[in-house]
């Protein structure tokens, strides 16, 4: 596309944004800053996910762009088009073939690859965020691997509910030292991030910080011994392709209590009708 | 027998105004330690350096951790911030300000444990449950919230919440302020039976000298930033050398 260089963003500052790339991958869990520019999308709608993708793509990259699962709902659609007319690079729906996934909500229930990048776009990096309200004293708290106040919560989920209460955003402990929030995935998909043979990159445009996990590292969901972490899943079967260990999406079908239980990973869902997952 | 705590030559300013003159001091293991004066006397400021909260503009803070003696400044940040999770411990006056008050009482005793690294949900509610009963407050009460109790129940929670890791060493500053008088003997009671049967050492600063002369086994007086005077409680406030002192004793109503 004329006027415009190569994946939207000039070449100064996606070099920027790769050096806070290579110092998360570093610091596995430890959120870094970057000078996140203005992107021609409104925040919340994946601005640091974009920035992410748009410093790590190449012309050879072949780009999947997932939201809530689904390839084909409004964010995922223009974010792939954005893409596909700012890079020229090779878009699809298939897990499989992308070498660059972008994605909001969910992980891909298809195991990914070590020459596979997926990009999560996160609203809120700092776990510590409800608990200490100031940015400085989080830090130190990040610093000194004070992380009593996290499993406090977690002791009064379990009080109050019997459980614990967040059923996504479940803090994760990365390679055993920095607390780091999975950006808003369900809880049933952070067992996926532990040892994941995929780099992963976390971009979050409004507040500014990129944070990573590189392949294989230990992503460990914080519990109690005798309270152990349970990724939580609808107790049904995909209607369509009759999946029973897949995360599934509630649909209201009628006004008369009707609804069906379908994946929420629409490519996967697909490939097991096709025969082919 | 070696000193557990001690500041030597601490000074420090606030701007024009010298909080801490060229203050020493020891505390020995099990010993309890009153500091009393005015306000504005600088006792708070003491306190606040040798519980490792303030860094002093001179003079230093030394530990002894059972091994080895060595100063605050020298363990560094991060090894005072374990010391002040787990072996020593803080009350402050007002229960309000250091308790999670969106937290139910079990949360807030658990805390300390859980920043410590216990996992195990069941214990820390158990142990939870006895400290509880050991502050005098009803265990069923574990899954309340710390705003539905009293004032003088707030500050068992806060003694509990603090005891918990079994500290050697605990910081109190004002423990019975804002407190109406009888709630104020339970408190003083509590805290006198607890610290004998767990040989904690103590530094309570207190403006309150029945307070001083109930609890500590010696005291130091301090004004404008400066120890005035310093001995055996009862030595001290039976037989006062300084004049200030004398003032501070004879100023107490009589009861």
């Amino acid at each position: 596309m004329q006027g415009y260089n190569f994946a939207y963003l000039d070449e100064q500052t996606k070099r920027m944004i790769r050096r806070a790339i290579l110092k998360a991958v570093a610091i596995p869990g430890h959120q870094v800053p970057f000078a996140g520019r203005e992107m021609p999308l409104p925040y919340g709608w994946g601005t640091g996910g974009i920035q992410v993708t748009a410093a790590i793509l190449g012309a050879e990259d072949v780009l999947k762009v997932i939201d809530q699962g689904a390839d084909d709902t409004t964010n995922a659609v223009s974010i792939r088009s954005f893409f596909a007319r700012t890079a020229g690079v090779r878009t699809t729906t298939s897990t499989a073939e992308a070498s660059v996934i972008q994605t909001r909500h969910r992980i891909p229930e298809r195991q990914l690859r070590g020459d596979q990048i997926i990009v999560y776009q996160v609203p809120i990096p700092e776990p510590l965020f409800r608990l200490e309200p100031s940015r400085a004293a989080a830090r130190r708290m990040h610093a000194m691997s004070d992380y009593g106040p996290m499993q406090v919560k977690l002791y009064e989920d379990i009080t109050r509910f019997g459980r614990v209460a967040v059923a996504y955003d479940h803090p994760v402990l990365v390679n055993c030292r920095y607390l780091m929030s999975p950006s808003p995935i369900p809880a049933f998909d952070n067992p996926k991030l532990h040892r994941m043979a995929a780099l992963q990159l976390f971009g979050a445009g409004r507040e500014k910080r990129i944070y990573a996990v590189p392949p294989y590292t230990d992503v460990v969901s914080l519990d109690f011994e005798d309270r152990p972490f349970e990724p939580v899943r609808a107790p049904a079967r995909c209607a369509l392709c009759g999946a029973d260990d897949t995360y599934l999406d509630e649909m209201v079908t009628d006004d008369r209590g009707g609804r069906l239980f379908a994946c929420s990973d629409t490519d996967h869902c697909a490939a097991i009708l096709a025969g082919t997952a | 027998m070696t000193a557990l705590l001690q500041a030597r030559a601490l000074t420090h300013r606030f701007g024009r105004t010298i909080a801490l003159d060229d203050v020493s001091l020891t505390l020995s293991p099990h010993e309890i330690l009153a500091i009393v004066g005015e306000s504005g006397s600088g006792k708070s400021t003491l306190l606040n350096v040798l519980s490792g909260c303030l860094t002093p503009q001179s003079g230093d803070v030394m530990y002894h951790d059972g091994t080895t003696v060595r100063s605050l400044a020298e363990r560094g940040e991060r090894a005072v911030r374990t010391l002040q999770r787990a072996r020593w411990g803080y009350v402050a006056q007002d229960p309000r300000s250091a308790l999670r008050l969106d937290i139910t009482a079990g949360g807030n005793i658990g805390e300390r444990l859980m920043a410590g690294g216990a996992r195990h949900y069941g214990h820390i509610r158990a142990v939870a449950a006895r400290w509880l009963e050991t502050v005098e407050i009803d265990p069923v009460r574990i899954d309340d919230l710390p705003r539905t109790f009293s004032g003088g129940m707030l500050q068992r929670l806060q003694i509990a919440a603090t005891l918990v890791t079994d500290p050697e060493l605990v910081f109190m500053d004002e423990p019975t302020g804002g407190l109406d008088v009888s709630v104020q003997a339970r408190i003083l009671d509590l805290i006198r039976s607890l610290v004998r049967s767990l040989g904690l050492a103590i530094v309570i600063v207190t403006h309150d000298i029945g307070v001083a002369r109930l609890l500590a086994d010696r005291l130091i007086v301090m004004r404008h930033g400066r120890i005035v005077e310093a001995g055996l409680t009862d030595q001290v406030l039976d037989d006062p050398h300084h004049p200030y002192t004398q003032l501070l004793v004879a100023s107490v109503l009589p009861a």
